[in-house]
């Protein structure tokens, strides 16, 4: 009888247990955000929010040209990969399809994070509610910046909170670690050596920059397929060019 | 009135056949410039009903002829950076001001030499300018240096030294820029004493020498460190006890085994990228004296070979040699111990060069100049290795074929093949002369007499260099379905 009331006692501890962690779970940031009695700041809060789907938005983002939906792409290991150059001729060299491709790669992470953005924002406006705040937010378009080792997304807007004193944060941003920049500053290099002389040497880039692998994979039909990555942290980015293609047997 | 009647029909003939004929090139030709395609490229030559519809435009011209498409440079005046051979509407459509210069040859595009910090980069003053803004750096843009080798070279790093300063009521120390130390001093009264490493005896610190070793970012060799976490000079066991290698700084060139890789050396940590190694975290299986750093060898190892770090070298799939059908090229690739492939244009329309110095192989994929193999008629023109890759054969007849048979999409263009093929088609009619006493007599074409295995077999060789012709079994020992004929 005795033991018997031992393996309910334990199987109640495991059922407390497994609920405790999946709600720990759920309501991490809520968690985190009155842990220790100190006020969490938008950005810190924001950033627990939204970093893994940053992390995910870039990522998607690279390996598709810069791209979040290629309209024109070409298909390669299971990715839909934007052509950034590209010429449906022989013996030419190819047009530019995406000049200004560090805005244009910005936009498109933009776009790829904004509901979940606009999610993290309700989540913070609602979990220093209930920790006893008054919040006012005015909300600003949030926009993706590609910097040197990082990605940085500004909020662009203002929240402040009111409880004994108030606090006016203006400053609302996340930053990932990434080496994007790097990545899309070589492969507009590349774009301009495909553009002017169909081709373009892969060595050259490893050897100026040390960490930076550089794979040109030649497809059947003239296309190739770049794929730029970050030896110390696997970060990629990924694009097509078609340009001074040869036709077969002809 | 037959006459008018006949010229009438020879009129209506000819006036067909014209007709026909251009109805022929315009099914072929992509003779329309189309803003957008149907498959989302822009600014492309294609046959009209690959145009994308309305709002988009398409002309029936070449797309060099039209304003829409019209190639430029495309400029981010933001970012500074310059995009070559770029449609007006695709620049526009990206916020990007648009020149009629496809080379970017303009003002706002002229690169010069951007000196940031103790880097140097060859880009256009607006880039130079946002680079400095994205780094919270001065800048310096120097437009007298033509050429980004000259503006590498001319980067030079501040001058370092041991910035000695009192904390918590001790003398400690920072190895440092003497700027840097200035703006660190702030009230307090550091001194900077160029040259000099923290843990020099006559600065009187807390910081001195251990065995422990870093690596540093931006640079390629194994560093000491000394007590206060700063970097001393280039490891060197045997000057681990040596005080006046912990006084003064020393140059990469008069540290140890300077020249040398010194790849997985446990003693020297004096690594250079460019030699094949660099500075990483030790292996337990290579332990050096001292520290947990060693210079790590970078060179590749495939199939049983090494190769150094840089080298590049031509790797040929089975049956290259034959040209058989499905064999190619590849280029490898050896960079920081990983051999990447980077194969050459498919259907043998590249073959992979390569070449020795010094024992340093260097490769590349270059184009198969087949082409006009079979219009040449003379063996100089046949063999001009400048102008195109071709084998002149002297058997008879003589003939000009490629040097490496191309090959070919037998799906999607076996017209075209079976044209080229059908060049090796051909006839051969025996003349025999008899006189009115003994045998007849070959005169002619005697070679294909009595079964013409010689001729037959010539002439097998010439269709089989023509490309993926004739009799052949695939690179992978696939027996093809033609049969001799």
């Amino acid at each position: 009888m005795k033991k018997k009331g031992q393996v309910t006692m334990f199987v109640i501890f495991a059922i407390i247990i497994v609920v405790l962690a999946v709600l720990i779970a759920y309501f991490y940031p809520q968690i985190r955000f009155s842990l220790g009695g100190q006020t969490v700041t938008p950005s810190s809060y924001l950033q627990s929010c939204i970093e893994e789907d940053l992390n995910l938005a870039i990522e998607k983002v690279a390996l598709q040209g810069g791209s979040l939906n290629p309209e024109h792409y070409l298909f390669y290991e299971n990715e839909k990969i934007a052509y950034l150059c590209y010429t449906n001729e022989y013996y030419k060299t190819c047009v530019m399809q995406q000049p200004l491709l560090k805005r244009y790669t910005e936009t498109e992470i933009s776009k790829a994070i904004s509901t979940r953005a606009d999610e993290c924002f309700s989540e913070l406006e609602k979990a220093y509610q209930r920790s006893g705040y008054e919040v006012s937010i005015v909300r600003g378009k949030p926009s993706i910046e590609l910097l040197p080792k990082r990605v940085t997304l500004d909020f662009n807007s203002t929240v402040t909170i009111q409880k004994e004193n108030s606090q006016r944060y203006t400053d609302v941003k996340v930053s990932v670690m990434n080496n994007i920049y790097e990545l899309v500053s070589i492969a507009t290099s590349i774009l301009n050596f495909e553009t002017s002389y169909g081709d373009s040497e892969t060595t050259i880039y490893m050897n100026y920059y040390r960490d930076l692998k550089v794979e040109k994979i030649k497809q059947s039909e003239g296309s190739k397929v770049y794929i730029l990555t970050d030896r110390n942290n696997k970060n990629k980015f990924q694009f097509a060019t078609r340009s001074l293609a040869w036709p077969p047997g002809v | 009135m037959k006459k008018i009647l006949s010229s009438l029909v020879l009129g209506f003939l000819l006036i067909g056949m014209v007709y026909f004929s251009i109805g022929i090139v315009s099914a072929v030709d992509p003779s329309y410039c189309c803003e957008k395609t149907t498959d989302g490229a822009w600014c492309q030559n294609a046959p009209e009903a690959q145009c994308a519809a309305t709002p988009f435009r398409k002309a029936s011209t070449s797309c060099e002829s039209t304003s829409y498409c019209k190639l430029g440079c495309c400029y981010d005046s933001q970012e500074g950076t310059c995009y070559e051979n770029t449609p007006e509407r695709v620049c526009e459509g990206s916020n990007g001001i648009w020149e009629e210069n496809a080379e970017c040859d303009i003002p706002a595009c002229t690169l010069g030499c951007c000196l940031i910090g103790d880097q140097a980069s060859f880009v256009t003053q607006t880039r130079c300018k946002k680079l400095a803004s994205v780094y919270g750096l001065e800048i310096n843009f120097r437009t007298d240096v033509g050429d980004e080798l000259t503006c590498i070279a001319s980067a030079t790093s501040d001058v370092k030294g041991a910035c000695v300063f009192e904390k918590e009521y001790s003398t400690t120390c920072l190895f440092t820029t003497k700027k840097e130390c200035a703006t660190m001093a702030g009230n307090n009264s550091a001194e900077f004493h160029e040259g000099y490493l923290c843990s020099a005896d006559e600065l009187g610190t807390v910081c001195g020498p251990t065995e422990k070793t870093t690596c540093v970012d931006g640079s390629d060799e194994v560093f000491f460190m000394d007590s206060c976490g700063n970097v001393a000079n280039i490891y060197d066991s045997s000057k681990l006890k040596d005080k006046t290698y912990w006084t003064k700084l020393y140059g990469k060139a008069e540290s140890c085994s300077y020249g040398d890789s010194n790849a997985n050396s446990v003693s020297c940590g004096n690594c250079d990228y460019y030699l094949g190694s660099i500075c990483k975290s030790a292996k337990v299986s290579q332990r050096p004296t001292y520290g947990n750093n060693i210079c790590a060898d970078l060179s590749c190892s495939f199939e049983g070979q090494t190769y150094q770090h840089g080298e590049t070298w031509c790797a040929n799939s089975k049956g290259i040699d034959k040209n058989l059908p499905g064999s190619k090229s590849f280029r490898m690739v050896c960079y920081n111990g990983e051999v990447s492939v980077e194969p050459c244009a498919e259907y043998r329309q590249e073959r992979c060069i390569q070449s020795e110095v010094n024992n340093f192989k260097s490769a590349a994929c270059r184009v198969n100049k087949w082409q006009d193999c079979s219009a040449q008629t003379e063996k100089d023109d046949c063999e001009n290795g400048d102008k195109r890759d071709c084998n002149w054969l002297t058997s008879t007849p003589n003939r000009c074929v490629p040097l490496y048979a191309p090959g070919f999409d037998l799906g999607t263009n076996s017209s075209e093949s079976n044209s080229i093929c059908s060049l090796a088609t051909t006839t051969c009619t025996i003349k025999y002369e008899k006189k009115l006493v003994g045998e007849k007599k070959c005169v002619e074409n005697c070679e294909c007499a009595g079964g013409g295995a010689a001729w037959k077999s010539n002439m097998q060789s010439v269709c089989n260099s023509l490309g993926d012709c004739g009799v052949k079994t695939n690179y992978l020992g696939v027996t093809g379905f033609n049969k001799w004929s």
